[in-house]
């Protein structure tokens, strides 16, 4: 048996599935303290089940965005090799920030080397601050990791106790200021992250649950719970990750389908793209800063059942803020709750309340209780609308470095709009009919992030670059380099040692049953010409097992493909 | 004023003329490291596009590709030439204020007549936009700086008989260099004198002489020509480590040649230098576009002042500026008929010679004088390839500021070739109604295609 559990900021959902059927599924209320929550969960959707039982619990928590959020972490200060390039006034982080000399090339050649004096200034800068946590991130460290690791160890000589985080190891691909970002961020909540883990554990230990323990990542894959304190940051958003997850299992295999999840303050819309969740291009922003986290496209629009409703003037307004709760449910302001209570559209709350908030509204412009319920209800409706559209266009945009990807893009509109979470059933069908496509409620909607959590699998990806004429090869994932052994080095050996890798990276992560199917998703050779004599071969080769879930959640029992 | 400005980044990776040839996949490869490694993207000024395909008739309202636009164009070609369109459409409709297509392959060698691949390109990117523009949004006036170290003789050969586009080519002198053209006195025809300019430098030209040029050429004309839309070929191989130029121009001055000439579209060209010059050339170029500081975009082997150039030299360009501006400004108060004869069509003899290909084309290019509109284009054209029989073309090309007269002619002159049926394909262009047909003899039969 598996389950899921999606620890989120008021509620946390846990779902126990047995061989594709949802055999229990709760929703508690989440607290300060998340083990507690999540214990009562669990206890609730394991009430007779032997412990033993459980193969598998993966988590989805928003932990780690919250921490970010709320600023609750330990002051990191940043120390930049960046080198020429884009003037470093765009270098800002809210925190000390130094730079000092240094700089690689991209092909990860020396073209500036560090200077000692600067190294032992900044670092003494910093300890005259108070920090004792140091992310150290150079331009092209990922070709060449030498800079990095010579201040990392100079930190380390002078302060033992310091806990210094290098760029290369938290991500491994290209954009330097968005590596800053997620280096930032890994070294401020690698602490609290690993306690969390340690809690988990405890746990579940008590409980007698000796299955595999996973957590979800952003980009909807899962990992061993006691192997991702290496990248703690990649577990930000995997709540919409989880959503979206739930959905595909949900519906049947290969549609294309808005997943759109309405919940007090905010709608997550998410697309899933003949049966597979759109990847975002840009990597996860974190508030107004992009990171070099992998996630699934979700589009956050400010507005939810209880987002106020004011009159100003002759019109009617819906804000994004939130003040309480619903009219009919004792809140001070009118809300789309009320609205959708008005017309009949849900069971919530109490009528006689919601009518007045209405009519609070509409009595001054002489308009009925169910045409300002309508407005507002249209409003909304829009405005989720829109934002459906953008999001295919701005998919259609993406874009594309080779000829083939060119090719290959097609125009796909959504066959359903699937609704999850609390305001969902009332806006639903508007929403489908609007963009001409079929209106799906599933079962289970209300826990669809728990299944989704319980669905996910493991995603393992290597991306190898090699530079035949330097001799040496990088894995990002590792922010491993090394020497290439074999001469000639041909395409073939390229993709055996990524392959390699993606077994290694298995093992270490104690996933080796997931590699046992992988894809090339990505295999260019580049040839080297320099004074017309070809001098080498760059291999750009990505290689990963197939994203997926585990199955759909049958009607009656059993995965189905 | 804050709009954005709009990339296209095409490298084509998967595609090459040959593996070894300057023209391969490798070649936008350190570019791109170095703006994905900057987050360039990211940037809040910089918007970036999915490249699109340009279609058939694009091609065919610009070139005559013999037999047909299929036979001369991959896939890649029409991704280049399309995403240059796109950028033209996001300028024009006002949602950014200039843009970068950074795409391969190029294409200002590509004349009217296209037998085949000359100078790596195939067909005209720019050009293909230039007509474009012209045809979906009805712009007229536009001025093309070429600042490739190659003489951009296919955007020369599109609108020497264009009275409304300005085209200016500093490169390095043809005497030393491929194509081997591009001298003072080519001027434009008849119906466009001086519209085309032309500034053959002396290889070793640096920075401050090219700064002379821009200053006190380039930008003086490009202004009192007041064109609604400007474009670059941004070529990249005036730069000092260019493998096929011999020139010593730096990143930091093509980006503020870019400043200063401010474009609404930047187009790529050459630029060989893939690993020295490409990274730097078009971080800069792109900074420079966005109003970004560019100023710590530096070659890892540049200092100031280490390029000095000879008096001499340096002199004569001084000279030539002056003698080019002198041709500007009495553009309109010259004897045309002095110069260009007074017959009925102006014509000249041409020879081109296909480097890539290798193939020999021996043309006769009519300009019909007229009062009322530049007046239609007739071409002969014959081309040889090796040991193969070779091909006749004829074909008529019709202005879209056309008069009337004019285009009812250019239609009996083609209809007239279709009888006479000395040519394998007769091609009738008109850009007046967007119209393009094709007549093969071989099988009698036509092809038309409308925009
Ligand atoms: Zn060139
Ligand atoms: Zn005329």
């Amino acid at each position: 048996m598996y389950i899921g559990i999606d620890v989120g900021g008021t509620s946390t959902n846990a779902v126990l599935l047995d061989d594709g059927l949802v055999k229990a599924s709760a929703t508690v209320p989440s607290r300060d303290d998340i083990i507690t929550s999540l214990m009562e969960a669990l206890d609730r959707i394991m009430k007779g089940v032997p412990a033993e039982l459980i193969e598998r619990v993966v988590f989805s928590t928003t932990l780690i965005t919250n921490l970010i959020a709320e600023k609750k972490y330990d002051p990191v200060g940043i120390i930049l090799i960046p080198g020429p390039g884009l003037s470093h006034v765009h270098y800002q982080y809210n925190t000390d920030t130094l730079f000092i000399s240094g700089a690689m090339d991209y092909r990860g050649r020396e073209i500036m080397p560090l200077r000692d004096q600067e190294i032992a200034n900044a670092i003494s800068c910093l300890s005259t601050k108070g920090y004792k946590k140091v992310a150290v991130v150079g331009k092209f460290s990922s070709r060449n990791n030498k800079h990095e690791k010579e201040v990392a160890s100079r930190i380390k000589s002078l302060h033992p106790d310091w806990h210094v985080e290098m760029g290369h190891q938290v991500a491994g691909q290209l954009n330097f200021p968005r590596r800053v970002v997620s280096t930032m961020l890994a070294c401020a909540t690698r602490d609290k992250y690993s306690f969390f883990v340690e809690s988990v554990q405890a746990a579940l230990n008590r409980r007698g649950v000796e299955g595999l323990v996973y957590i979800l990542k952003a980009d909807g894959g899962t990992m061993p719970l006691s192997k991702v304190t290496g990248v703690p940051i990649e577990t930000i958003f995997s709540g919409p990750a989880a959503s979206t997850l739930g959905v595909q299992a949900l519906i049947p295999p290969g549609e294309t389908a808005v997943v759109v999840d309405i919940g007090g303050t905010t709608t997550d819309l998410a697309l899933i793209l003949s049966g597979q969740p759109l990847l975002s291009s840009r990597g996860a922003p974190v508030y107004d800063q992009l990171t070099q986290v992998r996630a699934l496209a979700v589009k956050s629009v400010a507005v939810g059942g209880d987002s106020i409703v004011e009159r100003v003037g002759k019109e009617i307004l819906v804000y994004s803020e939130r003040l309480g709760a619903p009219f009919c449910l004792g809140g001070p302001m009118p809300t789309p709750t009320d609205a959708l209570r008005v017309l009949g559209l849900t069971r919530l709350g109490n009528a006689k309340k919601a009518l007045e908030a209405m009519d609070m509204l509409g009595q001054p412009l002489g308009m009925s209780h169910s045409e300002v319920a309508q407005r507002i209800i249209n409003m909304v409706i829009d405005l989720v609308v829109q934002e459906i559209e953008a999001i295919f266009k701005q998919w259609e945009q993406e874009p594309a470095y080779r000829v083939w990807e060119v090719l290959q893009k097609r125009k796909e509109r959504p066959n359903m709009v699937v609704g999850v979470g609390g305001a969902a059933s009332g806006f639903i069908t508007q929403i489908a009919a609007k963009i001409g496509a079929n209106p799906v409620i599933p079962p289970y909607a209300q826990v669809a992030n728990a299944i989704g959590a319980a669905v996910a699998v493991p995603t393992l990806q290597v991306n190898l670059r090699a530079d035949t004429e330097q001799g040496y090869y990088t894995i990002e994932q590792e922010g491993y380099q090394g020497k290439i052994e074999k001469d000639p080095f041909t395409e073939e050996d390229a993709l055996l040692l990524a392959g390699e890798w993606l077994k290694k990276r298995a093992e270490k992560y104690g996933l080796n049953q997931a590699v046992e199917k992988k894809e090339f998703t990505r295999r260019d050779v580049f040839t080297m010409v320099r004074n017309w004599i070809t001098t080498g071969r760059i291999y750009d080769i990505s290689v990963q097992t197939p994203r997926g879930i585990i199955g759909h959640i049958g009607a009656r029992g059993g995965f189905s493909d | 004023m804050n709009k954005k400005t709009g990339l296209i980044f095409f490298p084509a990776f998967d595609w090459a003329i040959s593996p070894t040839h300057p023209e391969r996949e490798e070649r936008l490869l350190y570019t791109r490291d170095q703006i994905f490694e900057e987050g360039v993207m990211d940037l809040p000024q910089i918007h970036e596009y999915a490249p699109r395909l340009a279609s058939l008739h694009d091609v065919s309202r610009t070139h005559f590709c013999v037999p047909r636009v299929q036979s001369q164009v991959t896939e890649a070609h029409l991704i280049a030439a399309g995403s240059t369109l796109q950028l033209g459409d996001s300028v024009v409709s006002g949602e950014i204020k200039n843009g970068f297509a950074m795409v391969r392959p190029p294409g200002h060698h590509a004349m009217r007549v296209v037998h085949g691949n000359r100078g790596f390109c195939s067909i005209n990117n720019e050009a293909i936009l230039v007509e474009y523009l012209r045809r979906r949004h009805g712009i007229r006036k536009i001025a093309i700086v070429d600042s490739d170290a190659h003489h951009g003789d296919g955007t020369q050969d599109l609108f020497y008989h264009d009275p409304d586009v300005l085209f200016i080519s500093f490169h390095q002198d043809g005497r030393t260099i491929f194509p081997g053209t591009g001298f003072t006195n080519e001027l434009g025809g008849p119906g466009a004198y001086a519209r085309t300019l032309n500034v053959p430098l002396p290889p070793g030209t640096a920075d401050e002489t090219f700064m002379y040029v821009v200053d006190n050429l380039v930008l003086p004309v490009v202004k009192d020509f007041q064109p609604e839309i400007i474009i670059n070929s941004a070529g990249q191989d005036n730069h000092y480590t260019d493998p096929l130029g011999s020139m010593r121009f730096t990143a930091r001055a093509y980006a503020d040649f870019t400043k200063k000439l401010k474009p609404h579209l930047a187009v790529l060209e050459g630029g060989y230098a893939i690993e020295t010059a490409l990274p730097y050339i078009n971080l800069a170029i792109i900074l420079a576009l966005a109003d970004v500081d560019y100023s710590y975009v530096m070659e890892p082997d540049y200092w100031p002042g280490r390029f000095k150039e000879s008096p001499e030299k340096t002199a004569q360009v001084h000279r030539m500026v002056e003698q080019l501006l002198e041709s500007w400004a009495n553009r309109d108060k010259v004897d045309i008929p002095k110069i260009f004869g007074v017959g009925k069509y102006y014509q000249r003899k041409k020879f081109i010679y296909y480097d890539t290909d290798y193939i020999e084309e021996e043309q006769i290019e009519k300009v019909r004088m007229c009062a009322d509109c530049p007046g239609y284009i007739i071409i002969e054209s014959r081309a040889e390839r090796g040991y193969r029989a070779p091909v006749r073309i004829y074909a008529v090309s019709i202005p879209f500021q056309a008069c009337h007269s004019c285009q009812s002619e250019a239609y009996d002159v083609y209809e007239q070739a279709k009888k006479q049926g000395e040519c394998d394909y007769i091609y009738m262009q008109d850009k007046s109604t967007d119209t393009c047909i094709t007549y093969e003899k071989d099988k009698g039969q036509e092809w038309v295609s409308e925009g």
